[in-house]
């Protein structure tokens, strides 16, 4: 009963998005109580979709999914279109924690907005837009609406990155550096959008409709040539990684955090940012069609994971560090989703099914560290937020001895800093060792097995890395001695700050253990055995027992918890006892590793160089075409026609006798012509 | 009867002065008296034909013609007063203002 | 549903009359009253777009028909011919639409304002002549009337360089016109040479019903002289250098209804005129007219990057966006030629979205230079490099500006996706066809290209630090009416953005009824 209204979550904030935009200034808050309104009663919508949909025939032994939809449009030739939502397990897990999040965001930033005034509006708005364009990305039908809806967000993130970007707080050169970033990261992710858009010029080719019920359906799979499809997931790859900031579009998203912290939060670490991985979870059934494909996407997410873990090793800017952070553990998740869509696609093809069920643990691992991710990922954010609203910096140099002045702060930031370094227990611990587990078990099988092996390795070094940068950021900034900015901070933060805190760190602490009470019979995809329909959900799962098992007897992850704590003892040397000086290892900031790390790895001048020669040098080139070749051309053919009069002028000396003269000559001649044709011709 | 060449010889010989004087004089009063003799050279020629042929066509062109001649020299007469009213001459050589 | 009513009046003759009454009326009001002028010409241009729009909603187009003998002399017969079609009727939609707004945006207009809606309403006349006329000689006067009240709109309304630029504007696509003409006369009379005992007649149906016993050659000879004309209207790249130059020094006015409806012209006649009466000759020029669409969309992208004059890159992003509209009709012909049994719904698809991208172009890029037009005489100049950090001052020219570049740039959710959607998809299925489909990447090589220049641009303008190159002190923002013409639009695009049925449903009653070349 309340599954039919799915399309209502996303439409709710849209409504109030024109409402504040409309209205807002006129409204409590500049339109935040609004804005609070509308998240929570897409909030209220979800739970009671999801529950309905848990409780109902299709997830308890159906077809794991209901989806309706009316006609957008058609082509001719057969090609429909259509408007809808799609209900499974991957949309609830979703739509939980999206709208839950954003709901705790939202009432966070009536404390850290409160000195925008009129601006307010304008944030308000565009945050519910942006609510509006995730909540249709996870419920949406079919890929043409996930493309609008992901666009959609791609714009919010564009105004909101750049809320600064005239009139900034700070000054002229702050209001730059965000206008700037905002270009990149709508140009970079842009880049990803446009291969998407490929991606479903494809599929609509080859399966003429894009609404997922009949993409995935596994007669018209076979019915596709191979390699269609295998193009098609190399496209929809390629949005993935502009999206969720994989290596080699990753760099946007650093320079995003010019964007105010609640929006750095939202979007560019809970739930925006998600979306990539998200389509490549539900896009699954079309990538398991091809086993390289996937090894390309897991070795993506390797090299995703330790170059950015590696640039969050020096950085001094707490939201950079943290921004670092969501690069690498996203890296995580498309790694563990390349490893479970290689084990399936080998499982598939062999029928194998243990092995198709190693790779839907695969699966689950990379969803499940999604949803952890959001949670202490959010957490995380809104503490820094909380820090830099309270000092006014984000340099953590600066900072330091913050913890007695910020305690609720310091506490659910230091569960947050726990839970991303897989401390054990925390949430992060479950999803992580279950993402590395995965990916060791697929470099057992295939051709290109070994290569999981190398992508592992790179994980539990980057698993090392994140505890380590982890707490460095934790110690920089609440123990050790008092910095400049914290002997000027306010103190502890307002509670409409500090209460989304508490709430968050209790998911940031807890959310792993859903794990051990069904979560992963939610958050997994099998073939049916019988249909080869591809199942999200299994609605059972394999419970605690299981998974504790699991995880204890396996030696890898006691390797990875000793290597978690080794990185935060490190840390805690380093900077909170000073005992070891990092400046140690690399030559007080002169080794040349350091520097590279600096320059983050020199992506953002290969950015330049790209733009700069093969955008505005080419442009130049045409420009210089157009004025002189082409436009040349043209003014050249006028000027030789005004040119040739004005030599053929001088015929006309104003002097009537020569005209006369002229005249007769002519007659003359023509007359001589005519009588000396008419003899030749024998007349007369 | 007089044969027709002779009509025919004079009036090309008066057409031929005409020419010569409207290429060689310089003071404009002349040239248009010597246009006047190229048109009567022509009128001569369609009165001889209308003549010879028992036709009553050439003598209406040649009232015609005369009709038009008169209205030629009296646009040119103007044309020329006002010319020497501003350059105080009529000689056609100094009046070159209409070239490029 | 206003059937019964529209079966008594000859409406079609009333919005060529409306206009024609419009310019008459303004031209005569010189003196104290010119400044009234503007409420006559929005009350002629709203009673047309009232029209316009009753339009839309007749049900049996059948009825849209009117002919009226004009000359029948010597072995000619020449008609006065109105008809519509779901093409007809979005142009002549939009046409109705755009004058009636440049009208309201023009309200400040203080230099003889009644010779500017003179024009405006002389324009219109013309606009709604080419759109419906189904008469070739007809069709082709109409097409010299929107030619010369534009001339004199830039070389009186212009910019410094407005002398130049009108006449380059005149003459080029005059001699464009010409050579349309003798394309013309060669198809009405091989039309009759190939039929013995049949006069001359000028009539769309008339050559159309020939047009099957044409020769080869003539066709494919035939068809490049109609294609240059047409192409230079669009404009396509190399024939194209008129197009900045004229919109550089136009008044937005005339700017709006130049790069609005009166470049769709051209691509109007490529699928009315050169399609129907010459299709041997469209599909052998099939890969040439590709190759042109193509070079459009690059070059016309990369063109617009390097500009420094904002009013000067939206002009060369019109270049791009019609070089969509090109690719369209280019991978119609494509898939007819190349597939192995080319279905004919499938062959619909590139003239389907060609035609929504000449609505959804028309309507964005009135946005746009109506902002580039605020620009100049607001802040008196339009060159990127002066401005900057301007959204802190001038929040809603800032707001309009963007959802222009925006909805240009082919945001989803704005009309102009939908239109470059579905163009590259029926090139994807034509390309599929030919094999090739690397040539896709030129397509999403432009899109990438359009964010890029248009994001970079409104970098530059709205955001970063405020400028102090020039004086804001005095600058205002939007006025009312100039704000009212925006919102509408903006709505517009938004509204068929969202659901781009709302056009897409006039174009596929017209392309079921279309006759593709070669199927």
């Amino acid at each position: 009963m309340f599954i039919e209204y799915t399309w209502l979550i996303p439409v709710i904030p849209l409504i109030f998005f024109v409402i504040i935009g409309l209205t807002g200034n006129k409204t409590p808050k500049e339109g935040g109580i609004i804005a609070i309104i509308g998240a929570l009663a897409s909030l209220v919508l979800s739970v009671l979709v999801v529950y309905e949909f848990l409780t109902g025939p299709a997830y308890n032994g159906g077809v794991g999914y209901v989806t309706d939809a009316v006609t957008w449009f058609s082509i001719p030739g057969g090609f429909t279109l259509t408007l809808g939502y799609y209900v499974d397990g991957l949309t609830c897990v979703m739509l939980m924690f999206s709208s839950l999040i954003s709901l705790l965001i939202f009432i966070y930033s009536i404390g850290y907005m409160h000195d925008q005034g009129k601006r307010n509006r304008r944030y308000f708005a565009e945050v519910s837009l942006f609510l509006a364009g995730m909540l249709g990305l996870i419920i949406s039908n079919n890929y043409l609406m996930t493309f609008v809806f992901w666009e959609i967000m791609g714009l919010c993130s564009y105004l909101l990155i750049g809320f600064w970007s005239f009139r900034h707080p700070e000054g002229d050169v702050a209001s730059d550096n965000a206008a700037s970033a905002a270009k990149k990261a709508f140009i970079v992710t842009r880049l990803g959008d446009v291969s998407f858009m490929g991606g479903l010029f494809v599929l609509l080719y080859a399966f003429q409709s894009l609404d997922y019920v009949n993409l995935f359906d596994p007669a018209a799979i076979a019915a596709v040539d191979t390699n269609l499809i295998v193009l098609a997931t190399l496209l929809l790859f390629g949005g993935a990684i502009g999206k969720s900031a994989q290596f080699p579009l990753q760099d946007w998203l650093p320079d995003a955090m010019a964007g105010p912290t609640t929006v750095s939060a939202l979007i560019h670490a809970a739930t925006m940012v998600k979306a990539g991985v998200y389509l490549v979870a539900r896009s699954y059934p079309l990538f398991v069609q091809s086993a390289d494909v996937m090894l390309l996407v897991g070795l993506i997410g390797g090299i995703t994971a330790i170059l950015a873990a590696s640039m969050a090793l020096n950085n001094m800017n707490i939201k950079k560090v943290l921004a670092y952070s969501t690069i690498s553990q996203l890296g995580y998740m498309i790694m563990a989703l390349g490893a479970g869509g290689y084990m399936m696609a080998i499982g598939m093809k062999e029928g194998n099914t243990a092995l198709i069920a190693a790779g839907a643990a695969g699966y689950t691992a990379g969803v499940f560290h999604m949803f952890n991710h959001a949670f202490f990922k959010a957490l995380l954010f809104l503490g820094s937020g909380s820090v830099i609203h309270s000092c006014g910096t984000e340099d953590m140099r600066e900072m330091g001895g913050l913890g007695k002045k910020m305690k609720w702060t310091s506490i659910t930031m230091l569960i947050g800093s726990m839970s991303i370094a897989g401390f054990p227990f925390f949430s992060g611990f479950w999803s992580k060792d279950l993402v590395l587990e995965s990916v060791m078990k697929a470099s057992e099988f295939g051709p290109e097995g070994d290569i999981f092996m190398i992508i592992w390795i790179l994980g539990v070094v980057t698993a090392f890395m994140t505890a380590f940068y982890m707490f460095r950021m934790w110690y920089m900034t609440f123990a050790g001695p008092e910095g400049h900015a914290t002997e000027h901070s306010h103190g502890e933060s307002p509670s409409t700050m500090t209460v989304p805190l508490m709430l968050l760190s209790i998911f940031a602490f807890g959310s792993g253990f859903l794990i051990l009470f069904g979560l992963d019979g939610i958050i997994t995809i099998s073939p049916d055995s019988i249909t080869g329909a591809f199942i999200v959900g299994m609605h059972e799962g394999h419970g605690a027992v299981h998974y504790i098992e699991e995880l204890f007897t396996n030696p890898y992850t006691y390797l990875t918890i000793v290597l978690a704590l080794l990185g935060i003892y490190i840390a805690y040397l380093m900077y909170s006892k000073f005992s070891v000086n990092p400046g140690r290892f690399n030559r007080e900031g002169e080794s040349r590793l350091y520097k590279a790390l600096e320059k983050r790895w020199w992506f953002p001048q290969l950015y330049d160089w790209i733009s700069w020669k093969f955008g505005y040098g080419i442009a130049k080139g045409v420009d210089y075409f157009d004025r002189n070749v082409i436009d040349g051309t043209v003014n050249g053919l006028s000027g030789s026609v005004v040119g040739s009069g004005e030599s053929a002028k001088y015929v006309q000396t104003g002097n009537v006798g020569n005209y006369a003269s002229i005249v007769m000559i002519g007659v003359a001649a023509v007359f001589v012509a005519a009588l000396i044709l008419i003899y030749y011709m024998g007349g007369m | 009867m007089i044969p027709i060449e002779f009509f025919l010889m004079f009036s090309a010989i008066l057409f031929v002065i005409g020419i010569y004087g409207i290429m060689t004089k310089n003071n404009a009063i002349v040239v248009l008296m010597c246009i006047e003799l190229v048109l009567n050279a022509a009128n001569i020629n369609l009165v001889a034909f209308a003549a010879y042929n028992g036709d009553i066509m050439g003598q209406v062109f040649v009232v015609f013609t005369v009709a038009v001649a008169a209205c030629e020299v009296a646009v040119g007469i103007a044309i020329l007063l006002n010319a020497y009213k501003m350059k105080k001459t009529t000689v056609i050589d100094d009046l070159t203002e209409l070239r490029w | 549903m206003f059937d019964e009513i529209f079966a008594e009046i000859p409406i079609l003759i009333l919005l060529l009359v409306i206009p024609l009454v419009g310019a008459v009326a303004t031209l005569f009001m010189g003196g104290e009253r010119q400044k009234y002028a503007k409420y006559v010409a929005g009350a002629f241009s709203g009673v047309t777009l009232v029209l316009a729009i009753l339009l839309m909603f007749v049900d049996n187009t059948a009825l849209l028909s009117e002919n009226y003998l004009w000359i029948d002399a010597a072995n000619i017969r020449i008609s006065f011919i109105l008809e519509m079609d779901g093409l007809s009727l979005l142009m002549v939609l939009l046409t109705a639409l755009l004058v009636f707004l440049v009208v309201v945006f023009s309200a400040s207009e203080s230099d003889r304002p009644n010779y500017f809606h003179t024009l405006i309403m002389a324009m219109e006349l013309g606009l709604m002549g080419v759109y419906l006329s189904a008469d070739y000689f007809l069709f082709y006067i109409m097409w010299e009337v929107t030619l010369i009240p534009m001339y004199f709109m830039i070389s009186w309304y212009g910019g410094p360089r407005r002398h130049y630029a009108a006449i380059k504007f005149f003459i080029y696509t005059h001699i464009a016109s010409l050579v349309m003409l003798i394309g013309i006369f060669a198809v009405v009379f091989e039309a009759a040479a190939v039929n013995p005992g049949v006069i001359a007649d000028f009539s769309f149906a008339a050559v159309n019903a020939a047009s099957g016993s044409f020769g080869e050659v003539f066709q494919v000879l035939v068809f490049g002289l109609l294609f240059f004309g047409f192409a230079v209207k669009m404009p396509a790249v190399p024939f194209h250098t008129w197009l900045p130059d004229a919109h550089v020094e136009a008044p937005t006015g005339g700017s709006v209804l130049l790069a609005g409806v009166m470049l769709k012209m051209g691509s109007y006649g490529i699928i009315r005129v050169a399609l129907n009466a010459l299709p041997d000759g469209a599909i052998w020029w099939a890969e040439i007219i590709l190759v042109v669409a193509l070079i459009s969309i690059v070059y016309g992208a990369y063109a617009c990057i390097a500009q420094t004059d904002l009013k000067k890159m939206v002009a060369y992003s019109s270049i791009n966006h019609m070089g969509m509209v090109m690719l369209g009709i280019a991978a119609s012909l494509l898939y007819v030629k190349y597939a192995a049994s080319p279905d004919a719904s499938i062959a619909q698809i590139g003239i389907m979205f060609a035609v929504f991208q000449m609505f959804a172009h028309g309507l964005v890029t009135a946005v746009l230079f109506m902002v580039c037009g605020y620009t100049g005489h607001a802040l008196g100049t339009r060159e990127i490099p002066l401005l900057g950090g301007l959204a802190g001052k001038l929040p809603a020219y800032a707001t309009f500006m963007m959802v222009g570049f925006m909805a240009s740039l082919g945001l989803p959710g704005l009309v102009g996706f939908w239109g470059e959607f579905g163009v590259i998809f029926s090139f994807y299925v034509a390309a599929e066809a030919m094999g090739m489909i690397w040539l896709i990447v030129f397509c999403l090589l432009s899109i990438m290209l359009n964010a890029g220049f248009y994001i970079w641009a409104m970098q530059r303008t709205l955001f970063g630090r405020e400028t102090t190159k020039i004086d804001l002190s005095h600058v205002h923002d939007v006025s009312k009416a100039e704000g009212f013409a925006l919102a509408v639009l903006c709505v517009i695009i938004a509204l068929f953005g969202i659901w781009p049925d709302f056009a897409l449903g006039y174009i596929e009653t017209f392309v079921a009824n279309f006759a593709i070349p070669g199927v």
